[in-house]
């Protein structure tokens, strides 16, 4: 008994030094600004500042696009990976080659592609643009994705597709009834990934936007006027853009952990 | 009429790798062939040619006298049962037979009525709504061969489809199946390790060693004459007893020399084997053909007992012999002590003899 109500004290320190910065935050956002930096813990409590960030910063507009750019680029790469991914789990395309490359995209310095990206869009007209940041973001997640998902399928017994494929199903039908299902919470916590990934970019999103189209961590980061920070607006700012955080890592925890395990389904 | 036929099949890995070389195997409309050998030997390769699910480098497959060797899995009509049962996860048991079906596009009243008497047949009627996560390991196995019924296919291939259960699962299962296959009467190629599934299931058996045949057969007369040492020692356990032997003739008189057991052969293996007199021999004899009492014919020797295992109904007893370590299959009564010297009779009458450079079996035609 007395052991467990250490262990419980020792949980509860462990769990408030982490959550402690994340509720100051949300603490800093509900108060009035002139008690941002108070030590009071909730002196008085107020929406102002979440107002002042839609209705003089055009926080809304900037939550639409991480929205948009987030969930579009989303879109338009988990097909492709799905299908690259198959193709290295399965047929081996392009070799050992192939796979190395995918990795090797990711260990390039983000900040090394950003000028040239910048110079190479802003001849077609793509800077400034939802459609232009929603490519980057496409590519970006692209070759990350697709080793996640070489990997799930990879844990697929092949035998599956030959069931399919001797019970009348052609290559195609097979991943696409059987294989796809199969690995459907894989392809969820992929998913997911990759709207985190967008959502939090912030360097191509500042090069490549514009007023009209930054997005949050953009918006965030331009809080530090030269007058200061406006802290209680950035708080107010963080709070909303973890929100969708906090959705997507309910929805990671619950498929990651079947994903990692569904490949002991035979 | 849908018989299979194998013409100098083979799959080229490439760089000399050969899965399968070379391989020609007819297989009768109706028939239960097991193909079986050790692990690598190309039988699993072999079948996956036969269902399409490997590429056939060169050769011909022929199923129903259709040529179907650059042909799609789904155009074979054959069905498979794999080793790991490979159901559907995300699909319930009904689902799982369903598919083939639905994939056909045969007609959903006909899919009830089959996946029905699917069911009843194999006892599934209380499973058809789980998933196979729910289910145990002999579940799933009759999953998996109701899945293959109800499609009615022109073939059935399975791979190993008992390796996975246990011990009195299989030997029951081994039962059913035969029960099955007499019942559905359709030709059916049926991979194994398990010298015991080949014997007690085939028709006939088809031996491979490194990608290529060894022998092909009825069970028993497959065992009664081995046409090599190879298959002399896979199709039995314990293996069967080889010593190295030479014949010397005397007149009419032959006689063996194989270590321990010396002595003149019968008048019949005398004529038989005279022309190998001379020669680098094997000598061999399975472990149940070693008595442990006197049988006129056959030659005393004696060995010291290094292993006994009571298995119940039988006794299997190693005894060292001179150099040779000799397995015998004695009855449960008899019961030597560890380090006991015994007398044991080889009964030369059912004796095998190999050349001993090749391994081919001498000719006998009994």
């Amino acid at each position: 008994m007395g052991r467990r109500i250490l262990s419980h004290i020792g949980l509860i320190l462990a769990v408030t030094i982490v959550l402690f910065p994340i509720l100051w935050v949300l603490r800093t956002s509900l108060v009035p600004a002139q008690d941002s930096y108070s030590s009071a813990i909730l002196p008085s409590v107020t929406l102002d500042n979440y107002r002042a960030l839609f209705a003089e910063k055009n926080f809304g507009r900037n939550y639409m696009n991480s929205l948009i750019v987030a969930s579009l680029s989303v879109i338009v790469t988990m097909p492709l990976a799905a299908m690259t991914g198959y193709a290295f789990a399965r047929f081996r395309t392009g070799g050992r080659f192939a796979r190395f490359a995918t990795l090797a995209s990711q260990m390039l310095p983000p900040v090394a592609l950003a000028l040239p990206t910048f110079m190479l869009f802003r001849n077609v007209g793509l800077t400034n643009s939802l459609t232009g940041l929603t490519i980057v973001y496409a590519a970006i997640n692209l070759p990350f994705l697709t080793w996640i998902l070489m990997g799930f399928f990879e844990a697929i017994p092949e035998d599956l597709e030959g069931a399919a494929m001797t019970d009348g199903a052609t290559r195609w039908g097979a991943f696409w009834r059987v294989v796809l299902p199969v690995a459907a919470p894989g392809i969820m916590a992929a998913a997911v990934l990759g709207f985190i990934l967008s959502w939090n970019e912030f360097l191509f999103a500042l090069i490549l936007g514009g007023s009209n189209t930054a997005t949050v961590p953009v918006a965030l980061a331009s809080l530090q006027t030269s007058n200061g920070v406006q802290i209680s607006n950035v708080a107010a700012g963080v709070s909303l853009a973890i929100l969708p955080l906090m959705v997507a890592a309910k929805f990671i925890q619950k498929y990651l952990v079947e994903g990692l395990s569904f490949g002991s389904v035979k | 009429m849908s018989e299979i036929k194998l013409n100098k099949v083979s799959r080229d890995y490439g760089l000399g790798n050969f899965g399968v070389r070379d391989v020609s195997l007819e297989i009768e409309e109706g028939e239960f062939m097991v193909l079986l050998g050790p692990s690598g030997c190309g039988k699993s390769t072999t079948l996956r040619m036969i269902a399409g699910l490997e590429e056939t480098t060169d050769g011909q497959i022929s199923i129903s006298g259709r040529d179907v060797t650059r042909l799609a899995p789904r155009h074979r009509n054959v069905a498979v049962v794999f080793q790991s049962y490979a159901l559907y996860p995300h699909m319930s048991v009904r689902e799982n037979m369903r598919f083939g079906m639905k994939m056909r596009k045969t007609p959903a009243d006909e899919q009830k009525r089959r996946i029905a008497q699917a069911a009843s047949v194999l006892g599934l009627e209380p499973y058809l709504d789980r998933k196979p996560s729910a289910l145990s390991g002999g579940q799933r196995q009759r999953v998996a061969l109701g899945r293959a019924i109800v499609r009615e296919p022109d073939v059935f291939l399975m791979d190993e489809p008992l390796s996975n259960l246990d011990a009195k699962l299989r030997g029951e299962m081994r039962q059913e199946l035969v029960k099955l296959h007499r019942r559905v009467g359709k030709t059916t190629v049926f991979v194994t390790h398990d010298h015991v599934e080949a014997m007690t299931m085939g028709d006939r058996i088809c031996i491979m060693r490194n990608g290529s045949i060894e022998q092909v057969g009825a069970p028993l007369e497959v065992y009664a004459k081995p046409r090599n040492t190879f298959v002399a020692q896979f199709l039995a356990a314990p293996a069967m007893n080889l010593i190295e032997a030479r014949l010397s003739a005397e007149g009419e008189v032959v006689t063996l020399d194989a270590g321990p057991v010396a002595g003149p052969l019968p008048e019949r293996e005398a004529a038989l084997y005279r022309a190998s007199v001379g020669q680098g021999l094997l000598f061999g004899l399975r472990a149940e053909d070693i008595l442990t009492r006197p049988k006129p014919g056959a030659q005393a020797f004696e060995g010291i007992v290094t292993v006994l295992e009571a298995l119940g109904p039988e006794n299997l007893i190693v005894v060292e012999a001179g150099e040779q370590s000799v397995s015998v299959r004695a009855d449960r009564h008899f019961l030597p002590r560890i380090g006991e010297k015994i007398t044991l009779y080889a009964d030369l009458a059912h004796m095998h003899l190999f050349d001993a450079s090749s391994g081919d079996a001498i000719a006998r035609e009994t």
